[in-house]
């Protein structure tokens, strides 16, 4: 633990450096960003690499306000709000103090997240020996109900990409006979596909294929690079905004597909509602950036919670973060606390340290972010291709692996372009061995009896709570339509 | 684009993912079945959630087929022929040819895969790099070159020497 600690805080710092600049270049989301970090921290120690994973996810919810106030062109979806005040804050000649009321005010939505994480996840897990087969296979269940919620325009559409994640982890070894399974002989099938792959693939390559039909991005001049932090006045006036923002962050952060962008939006309106000064709305005010960024900085942390805690990401970050555990052989749900409690540990230090590195790199970072920002789009296209295809082949040196992270890659742009969410097979890949192990593991113990699910009080109260999500989604879409 | 071409569109993507998706279905039972019995399988055995999930796939592809070919009836009503362009200033900064250039993109990655055990990963990845440039819509001059040359050796920096991490020599040993 004393030698993992030493390698926590850099490797808090170093993501959310790297957060910060993925974030900062629009079009690259926190998810992105993470999964190009992916491969490096294969080789890291397991806390090590979730922390740096989890503060990238941090840096990358502030990195995405620096285009949105500069160039009015939100650096990822939950900085979109903050354009509306921000990029009229610089109009003004107020970019630094923008750029500062915003790097401060996700620090005080980071630390209210961080006190929720620890203060849920822990009591969340505190059922974890009473977990049986049953009540895995149906946490796994749970897990897959989200979709419900996750599909996006179509719940038909949303549905199949789950079911094509699921088919996917049929790969490989079968987890009760031990027969390989759709392996077409291959040896590198044998231990299935890959999750790290699959995302990747999906979210890294998959957009960079998307993006080739996109034009580049405007440029900031090299005069708005000085953040200043918020005067007494501004810090007294932001404080409203910022607790609303945090609110509505804590709570969003935990519902599957809530997320970020949705929370910034609804964080702003209630902070404009509540407000003594809404006729300054739009116009350039303070607490028109204070709020989003307090709410997506909080959702950076409360996302966390689900899937330490059950092993359920409920947004694309933490599915690549799911994938980060997954390769270290962590398994997020109840039995982490228990069997790597260092690790749960290490990483709450890490992000509290992620969040307070936040406002030095971000006050540092400035000028390097405003350089990247500045360079032509192919450029950093190509570089991040490059950084990809390494990045896969360095995992296990296996050019098998880069032909399989492309092959995901054209799926996801064929995803994109069929209206098919990717977060759905994400879960179909993550959660699909849990359910498939778990669910024959269960009937091998009580000899084929399916009551087993029902007699099972966990995997009872699990499996209606699922339904209830299903059934909640369905009704709430048939209202809609 | 009217609100019924549109949706007409729409269906019609969903008519060609719904038929590609009911092929995957097919085929994945056609290998599910193919999977040999166990003398020491459980009551659902190797074959059985494959062979649920095909069935899903093929059962939701169905609905999807069938929801956008009823889509599409009602959205052939008659419309007023008024033909909407998009004004100049949205089209005029995107890029051309978008279709060649991602299958370029694809292409190039391919070739990289090909290429790198023979080449060696310094060069492959310069041509990587040079070659998404220009699919990315950038030119091939001189400054691109030095991008990809000093960007390969960045990578090469960081992997082999800081990282450690073997890459294939190909041609080039020496430097690796």
């Amino acid at each position: 633990m004393a030698v993992a600690s030493l390698t926590i805080i850099p490797a808090a710092f170093g993501g959310v450096a790297w957060g910060i600049l993925g974030g900062a270049l629009p079009g690259i989301s926190p998810s992105i960003t993470m999964a190009l970090l992916l491969p490096f921290t294969y080789s890291m120690a397991p806390t090590t690499a979730v922390v740096m994973l989890a503060c990238t996810y941090i840096g990358a919810e502030y990195g995405g306000s620096i285009p949105a106030i500069l160039i009015r062109t939100p650096g990822t979806n939950a900085a979109a709000a903050t354009v509306v005040d921000g990029y009229m804050m610089k109009m003004q000649g107020k970019a630094g103090e923008a750029l500062g009321i915003s790097l401060y005010s996700g620090f005080v939505g980071g630390l209210f997240g961080m006190v929720v994480l620890v203060g849920l996840t822990e009591r969340l897990s505190s059922v974890a020996l009473a977990f049986t087969p049953p009540a895995y296979f149906a946490l796994g269940v749970l897990g897959l109900s989200v979709i419900a919620t996750l599909a996006g325009d179509s719940l038909v559409t949303g549905l199949i990409a789950g079911v094509l994640g699921l088919m996917i982890s049929t790969v490989g070894t079968d987890p009760v006979t031990g027969l390989n399974r759709f392996t077409f002989d291959s040896p590198e099938l044998l231990s299935g596909i890959p999750p790290l792959l699959v995302m990747v693939g999906l979210y890294a390559v998959g957009d960079l294929f998307v993006k080739t039909g996109e034009p580049d991005w405007a440029k900031a001049t090299s005069e708005d690079a000085r953040i200043k932090f918020p005067s007494p006045a501004v810090w007294k006036r932001i404080a409203r905004p910022q607790i609303i923002g945090s609110l509505l962050g804590a709570f969003e952060g935990m519902m599957p597909g809530g997320g970020g962008a949705v929370s910034s939006f609804l964080a702003y309106n209630e902070a404009r509602r509540w407000s003594r000064h809404k006729e300054e709305f739009g116009h350039g005010s303070p607490e028109g950036i204070a709020a989003p960024e307090a709410a997506n900085n909080t959702v950076a942390c409360t996302a966390l919670v689900p899937m330490l805690s059950l092993g359920i990401p409920s947004s694309n970050s933490s599915a690549v973060l799911l994938g980060g555990f997954l390769m270290h052989g962590l398994i997020p749900g109840p039995l982490l606390f228990v069997s790597h409690a260092d690790v749960v540990h290490g990483l709450y230090i890490g992000m509290f340290t992620g969040n307070v590195a936040m406002l030095i790199i971000g006050y540092l970072i400035m000028s390097p972010c405003m350089w990247l920002v500045n360079r032509p789009k192919p450029y950093l296209m190509a570089f991040i291709y490059a950084l990809v295809v390494s990045g896969v082949y360095a995992i296990q040196n296996s050019i098998f692996h880069v032909g399989l992270t492309l092959g995901f890659g054209v799926l996801g742009s064929a995803m994109k372009y069929f209206k098919l969410p990717v977060l759905p097979m994400v879960l179909g890949v993550v959660l699909g061995f849990v359910v498939e192990s778990n669910y024959r593991r269960a009937l091998v113990i009580s000899s084929g009896d399916y009551r087993t699910f029902v007699q099972d009080p966990i995997a009872a109260g699990l499996l209606f709570v699922a339904f209830l999500f299903v059934t909640g989604a369905l009704v709430r879409r048939m209202r809609e339509a | 684009m009217t609100r019924a071409a549109a949706t007409k569109e729409d269906s019609r993507r969903e008519i060609i993912l719904g038929c590609g998706t009911l092929a995957i279905a097919a085929g994945y039972y056609l290998l599910a079945i193919r999977i040999p019995q166990s003398d020491i399988s459980d009551v659902i055995g190797a074959q059985g959630l494959p062979k649920t999930y095909a069935a899903m796939l093929a059962m939701l592809s169905i609905i999807l087929i069938g929801r956008a070919v009823m889509a599409r009836r009602t959205a052939t009503a008659p419309e007023p022929a008024i033909s909407v362009e998009p004004p100049p200033s949205l089209t005029a900064s995107a890029p051309k040819h978008v279709g060649w250039r991602t299958f370029g993109m694809l292409l190039n990655g391919v070739l990289y895969v090909a290429l790198v055990t023979t080449l060696g990963y310094v060069l492959s990845i310069a041509g990587l790099i040079a070659s998404t440039i220009y699919f990315q819509g950038g030119q091939l001059n001189r400054r691109t070159a030095a991008v990809a040359v000093g960007g390969a050796l960045l990578l090469w920096l960081l992997f082999v020497r800081i990282l450690h991490i073997p890459h294939p020599p190909g041609i080039w040993p020496s430097l690796l």
